[in-house]
């Protein structure tokens, strides 16, 4: 981990905080907020907004302020692998079928590692789609298709 | 007596055919999870909620239950043959186990660990059992004010016990509570933050969130910076201890059972922080402290004994009073929420057979792990030689495949997706992601009780301070963060909390 100026780690966790607090109020804008006795839909996601703004400015300020960590550098191979594994997942689950989405979600998975060898990695994601297939639709009755159609 | 009446009650249900099936599928699933490294038990009971919801409430609990402790007992024999723990709570058991195992005293170590475990089992249930009615007694003078009080209570001790920087948790508890108002305000039928979203009209549901958020986030997080793993089972000789090392490892076991079943309760607590706790307190006692290190067995037995109270202690809060202690908890609280039971101080007096049956499959399953974590210690250390580079793309496959079927539609796994993203950012801004768990389990009961005690009082703030047991939850809270403050606990708790 390396030193830096500012507090990276603070920063971007204040950062983030502002983020959310201000996409909250901005969604909440149009909720009624009634008053103590009489709470109105908007009342606790302001107060809770306005708290988490506190605190991102609190954690912005502060990380600008001192001298702290560094971030780790991100390494874009696992956290797109994995993400796009999901996706994809998300994506063709309901029109290719349980069987070909496991097959293409396993195998895009272990692109996140450089260890992987293709033939392994092929066999082992027809394999576990069998298996998915057979427990979770056959046994568990999860109504998603097996096959595209 | 009624506490022999309860447990033979809860016995009774703990015994049936199928509660003993699921109790048995629990213990199996937790022992692997806690050979394994690079999945936690958070992830993993998040994944099984989906396959819970046919079964009944005393048969899911019981499984998932089993699964925390049972990860407790696995975690210890990665730590002692690969130096690597399992679980957090392991942490501390590689330090003396693995120099064992280094020694060729493997089969002792495992042998004391899962002893140990036993016997703090064994006694955390009677712990459990001795005190959950007369703390059902006072949570039933419960009112929406003291309940108020009690969750707040319940949030901020999770999170000044709990690991990394105080004011961060407190951010991720408000975070996660924001989250937890996602949804159709109960009392004015009005969407809040569903963006026009059908699928947010019931709130978030946290599985997703949790398997992103410790799951995918995680291994992502992991695949970044390789492990390998080195198994010493070539010197698994005998698993039998001496006399000798029993009667050394005896002591340990008391105290490590003892400190671990009073730091469980605590919120917060779980099961990390007993180890430590107890590797400490066995160094400070030992007659030549230099030992440890060096392979001493007090400092697996007492670390061993000290998580497996303290991972069964945590389950108290939870039963008694409807309030979870960790994240951990917390999901087990939305399992009994999807179950349709309402958690809360009623618990106890409304769902006896559910509390006791579980109480009572605590000490079955820990008779149970016994049985599976000794004689087949071999079929676990084969399961190690699993490489991860085949495993990781298994678990992001089921977690797929799992958040698809809690509400069968892909709208949680796009959600999984995002804070698989956002666990990840957590994970490499050094925040740590549990108390917003807490925070969103307990959102929706926090805003019910406060508003309905605003409702009682008029608006009048103070009503949290004029009732007395209510005033006496939050003098609690107030110490507590004040404690905090303080730079002499502050260094204690980094102190106890290094590695």
């Amino acid at each position: 981990m390396t030193r830096s100026r500012i507090d990276l780690q603070d920063l971007l966790f204040g950062l983030f905080l502002v983020a959310v607090a201000t996409g909250t109020l901005v969604a909440t804008r149009n909720l009624t907020v009634g008053h103590a006795a009489d709470m109105g839909p908007g009342y606790m996601p302001r107060v809770v907004a306005l708290a988490l703004m506190a605190f991102g400015l609190f954690f912005s300020g502060r990380g600008l302020w001192r001298a702290g960590r560094g971030i780790a550098p991100v390494q874009l191979r696992p956290l797109l692998a994995i993400l796009a594994s999901v996706g994809v997942f998300a994506l063709t689950a309901e029109r290719l079928g349980l069987a070909i989405t496991s097959v293409a979600a396993v195998i895009l998975a272990s692109f996140a590692t450089r260890e992987g060898r293709l033939v392994e990695t092929v066999a082992f994601a027809i394999v576990l789609s069998g298996a998915a297939v057979l427990l979770f639709v056959k046994l568990l009755g999860l109504p998603i298709p097996i096959w595209p159609r | 007596m009624e506490l022999f009446d309860n447990l033979l009650m809860g016995l009774s249900t703990a015994v049936q055919l199928n509660n003993l099936l699921f109790c048995l599928i629990g213990v199996v699933i937790g022992t692997a999870i806690g050979v394994l490294p690079g999945i936690g038990p958070i992830p993993t009971v998040a994944l099984l909620l989906p396959f819970t919801f046919g079964l009944s409430p005393a048969s899911a609990m019981i499984m998932l239950a089993g699964i925390f402790y049972g990860a407790q007992y696995g975690g210890s024999t990665t730590a002692i043959l690969v130096n690597v723990p399992g679980e957090t709570s392991s942490v501390v058991t590689c330090i003396d186990g693995h120099e064992m195992a280094k020694q060729g005293r493997a089969g002792t170590a495992l042998a004391i660990a899962a002893i140990a475990s036993f016997f703090a089992g064994t006694m955390a249930t009677i712990v459990i059992a001795v005190l959950s009615v007369p703390l059902s007694v006072l949570a039933l003078k419960f009112t929406a004010v003291e309940y108020f009080s009690l969750l707040v209570l319940g949030l901020i001790a999770a999170v000044v016990l709990a690991h990394g920087s105080v004011a961060k948790s407190l951010a991720m508890v408000l975070l996660g509570l924001l989250l937890g108002l996602v949804g159709i305000d109960v009392s004015s039928g009005v969407a809040r933050m569903t963006f026009g979203i059908p699928a947010l009209s019931d709130g978030l549901d946290f599985v997703p969130i949790a398997m992103g958020l410790f799951g995918l986030g995680e291994i992502i997080a992991n695949l970044e910076r390789p492990a390998e793993r080195r198994v010493v089972s070539q010197s698994i000789r005998s698993l039998i201890p001496s006399w000798e090392d029993l009667r050394g490892a005896f002591p340990a076991v008391v105290r490590g059972t003892a400190l671990g079943s009073v730091l469980g309760v605590l919120p917060g607590g779980g099961a990390a922080l007993p180890p430590f706790s107890s590797y400490a307190l066995e160094k400070k006692l030992a007659r030549d402290p230099s030992r440890f290190g060096k392979g001493a067995i007090e400092g697996v037995a007492g670390p061993e004994a000290a998580n497996n109270a303290g991972a069964q202690t945590s389950f108290i809060p939870l039963l008694t009073l409807g309030i979870p202690a960790n994240a951990l908890m917390a999901l087990m609280i939305g399992a009994l929420m999807m179950q349709g039971i309402q958690p809360g101080p009623q618990i106890m007096t409304e769902q006896p057979k559910l509390v006791w049956g579980v109480i009572a499959s605590m000490w079955v399953g820990n008779l149970m792990l016994l049985i599976i974590n000794l004689p087949l210690i071999g079929l676990w250390v084969s399961m190690l030689k699993i490489p991860y580079r085949l495993l990781f793309p298994a678990i992001v496959l089921f977690c797929c495949i799992g958040t698809y079927g809690i509400a069968n539609g892909l709208f949680n796994v796009w959600l999984m997706m995002g804070c698989a993203m956002i666990g990840y950012f957590f994970i490499k801004i050094g925040v740590e992601p549990a108390p917003l768990l807490l925070g969103l389990v307990l959102g929706p009961q926090l805003e019910e009780n406060f508003r309905r005690a605003m409702l009682i009082a008029d608006g009048d703030f103070t009503v949290f301070l004029s009732r007395p047991i209510s005033a006496v939850i939050l003098a609690v809270v107030a110490a507590l963060l004040l404690a905090m403050l303080s730079p002499a606990i502050l260094r204690t708790r980094k102190e106890a909390l290094a590695e």
